[in-house]
C-alpha cells in the first residue's frame, strides 16, 4: 500500500508493477483529482488555463486499487491504516509519500494568504494576477523567483523579499548574482532584509518589513518553503521536525513501513530532505525495490536539478551549492547561454546549463567525467 | 497504444530518454525526437512508454490507449 497520489507515490507503484509485484497495490492520495505535476504549476499554469486538464500523473494499466480518502492515522503494530471516511485499511508493506505542504506566515485567523502547492491554489494566484496592478512574493528560492518572473511575464509589477539573495541558499553567490541580474533586468524588483517580514492586513493586503516599512500590494504570495505532511502520523514513532527518517534502502525506523519523497529525510551522510522531483523518483525506486527484498537498482539521491528565473532556464547536476565563479566557462553566462562547471576534490563536478538546451543524462555524464579525471592517475 | 507529445510543453530534460532511450531521444538542440510518434506502438515497447509518460515531470507526454 502507498500513501500519497503524486510523484513519489506514483512512481512507487509503477516500479513495484515492474519490478514484478503481481499481488493487491492499494494508492491512497487526498487530493480531489490526484496529485498533479507540480513543476509547471508556478511555470505555465500561472500564465493561462490550457495545461489545467493534462497535468496528473498517468496510472493506467497498473491494476491498481486508488482511493481517493485522506488518511489521519495509522496503526504500526496492527498493520493498519485509518481513513476520513472511517475506514480502515490492513497492509503487508507501507510506503509514505505523503510529500509536503507550504510553510504559512499568516498569525492566527488572518485570511486571504496566498501559497502554492496544489492546483486549486495555482488556480486562485492565477485568477488574482489576472487584475492585479502589483505583487509581493515573501521568499526568493527557487518557487518565489518562478511566482516573480510569473509576475513580471504578466506585466505586474512585483517585488521580492528574502533575507537573502535570491537562490543563494540552493545555489550559491555566483549563480545568485548571475540570476538576480537576469530577473532584475525582466523588471523584478528585489528586496533584501535583515529580518523576519510579516504579513499584514486581513485578508492580507501587504508585508511589514523588520524595520516597520509597510509594503501594500494587490497580491502577496508566500513562498517560504515547505514543512513535511506528517500530522497525520503523531503518536507513531515516525514523525520528526525534519520529516520520516529513512536509511539507504528508504526504510523507516518501523518494520514494513518506508517513505519516499518530500515527506522522507535520508539519513546517510550528506543527505537531509532534499525537496525536488528528481529525488523523489529515485526514492521511489530503491523503496520499491527494497519492498520486494530486491536489490536496489540505484542510489536513493539523484541531484539533478532545474528552475528557470525570468525567462532563462538553470538545469544542474553535482554538489549545490556552488561558491565562488566557476572553473570552467563555455559561452556567456550574461546573456543566458553557457555551460558552467565547478571541479571539486576528488567527487563529481557541478556542471550547471544556463539557458542551454541540455538533457539530464548529458548533464550527469560530464559532471561523472569530472570525477574520474579527478582521480589521481597511479604512480 | 499510442504516444502523443506536447511539444510547447516539452522543456527537453531528457527523463523520458533515460527511461525508454529506444522510444525517446533529444538531439543536440534539445528538440524530442519520438520513435513511432502517432502510430501504434509495438506491444513490447508499451511498459517502457508508460514508464516515460509517467517520468516527465512536466506531463508533456501521454499514451493513448
Ligand atoms: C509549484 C511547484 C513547482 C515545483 N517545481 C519544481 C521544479 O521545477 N523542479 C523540481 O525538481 N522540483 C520542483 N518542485 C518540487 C516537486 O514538485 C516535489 O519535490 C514533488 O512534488 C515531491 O513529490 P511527492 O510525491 O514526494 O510529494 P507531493 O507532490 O507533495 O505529493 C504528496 C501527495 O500526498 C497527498 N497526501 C498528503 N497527506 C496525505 C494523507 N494524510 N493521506 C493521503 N494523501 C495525502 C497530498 O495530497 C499529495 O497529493 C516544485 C514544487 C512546487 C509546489
Ligand atoms: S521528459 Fe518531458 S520535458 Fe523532458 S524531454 Fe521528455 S518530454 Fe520533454
Amino acid at each position: 500500500m502507498v500513501v500519497g497520489e503524486s510523484v513519489a507515490g506514483a512512481t512507487t507503484v509503477r516500479r513495484l508493477r515492474a519490478l514484478g509485484h503481481t499481488g493487491p497495490l492499494t494508492l491512497v492520495g487526498a487530493e480531489p483529482g490526484g496529485g498533479p505535476n507540480r513543476p509547471p504549476l508556478s511555470k505555465h499554469v500561472l500564465d493561462g488555463a490550457q495545461h489545467d486538464d493534462t497535468l496528473g500523473h498517468a496510472l493506467d494499466g497498473l491494476d491498481i486499487e486508488l482511493v481517493r480518502v485522506a488518511a489521519t492515522g495509522l496503526d504500526p503494530a496492527a498493520r493498519t491504516l485509518c481513513l476520513a471516511d472511517g475506514r480502515a485499511l490492513a497492509y503487508d508493506a507501507l510506503v509514505l509519500a505523503t510529500g509536503a505542504e507550504p510553510r504559512r506566515l499568516a498569525g492566527p485567523g488572518q485570511r486571504g494568504e496566498l501559497v502554492l502547492r496544489t492546483l486549486p491554489d495555482a488556480q486562485a494566484l492565477r485568477a488574482r494576477l489576472d487584475t492585479a496592478r502589483s505583487a509581493l512574493v515573501v521568499g526568493s528560492g527557487v518557487l518565489g523567483m518562478e511566482v516573480a518572473s510569473a509576475c513580471a511575464r504578466r506585466g505586474v509589477p512585483v517585488t521580492v523579499v528574502d533575507r537573502q539573495p535570491p537562490l543563494e541558499r540552493v545555489l550559491g553567490g555566483y549563480l545568485s548574482g548571475l540570476l538576480t541580474a537576469r530577473a532584475e533586468a525582466a523588471g523584478i524588483e528585489v528586496l533584501v532584509v535583515d529580518g523576519d517580514v510579516a504579513l499584514v492586513g486581513d485578508p492580507v493586503s501587504g508585508l511589514r518589513l523588520p524595520d516597520g516599512t509597510v509594503l501594500s500590494a494587490d497580491v502577496v504570495v508566500t513562498c517560504a518553503g515547505d514543512t513535511p505532511c506528517t500530522n497525520w502520523l503523531a503518536g507513531t514513532e515516525l514523525a520528526g521536525p525534519h520529516g520520516v527518517h529513512v536509511d539507504e534502502q528508504c526504510r523507516t525506523a518501523v518494520p514494513g513501513i518506508w517513505a519516499v519523497g518530500d515527506v522522507a529525510c535520508l539519513d546517510t551522510p550528506c543527505s537531509g530532505r532534499t525537496p525536488f522531483w528528481s529525488q523523489a523518483v529515485a526514492m521511489a525506486g530503491v523503496a520499491a525495490a527494497s519492498v520486494l527484498g530486491l536489490p536496489p537498482s540505484g542510489p536513493p539521491t539523484d541531484d539533478y536539478f532545474w528552475t528557470s528565473v525570468a525567462g532563462t532556464s538553470v538545469k544542474a547536476v553535482g554538489p549545490l551549492p556552488v561558491h565562488g565563479p566557476p572553473d570552467d566557462v563555455e559561452g556567456d553566462p550574461d546573456t543566458g547561454n553557457a555551460l558552467l562547471t565547478w571541479r571539486h576534490d576528488g567527487g563529481p563536478d557541478t556542471v550547471v546549463a544556463h539557458g542551454r538546451p541540455i538533457t539530464a543524462g548529458r548533464l550527469r555524464a560530464r559532471s561523472r567525467a569530472g570525477a574520474r579525471s579527478s582521480v589521481p592517475a597511479p604512480a | 497504444m499510442k504516444i502523443i507529445v506536447d511539444r510547447a510543453r516539452c522543456e527537453g530534460h531528457g527523463l523520458c530518454e533515460d527511461v525508454a532511450p529506444d522510444l525517446f531521444s533529444l538531439d543536440d538542440d534539445g528538440e524530442l525526437v519520438v520513435a513511432h510518434e502517432g502510430d501504434e506502438l509495438p506491444e513490447q515497447s508499451e511498459t517502457a512508454a508508460r514508464a516515460a509518460v509517467s517520468s516527465c515531470p512536466v506531463a508533456a507526454l501521454r499514451a493513448t490507449p
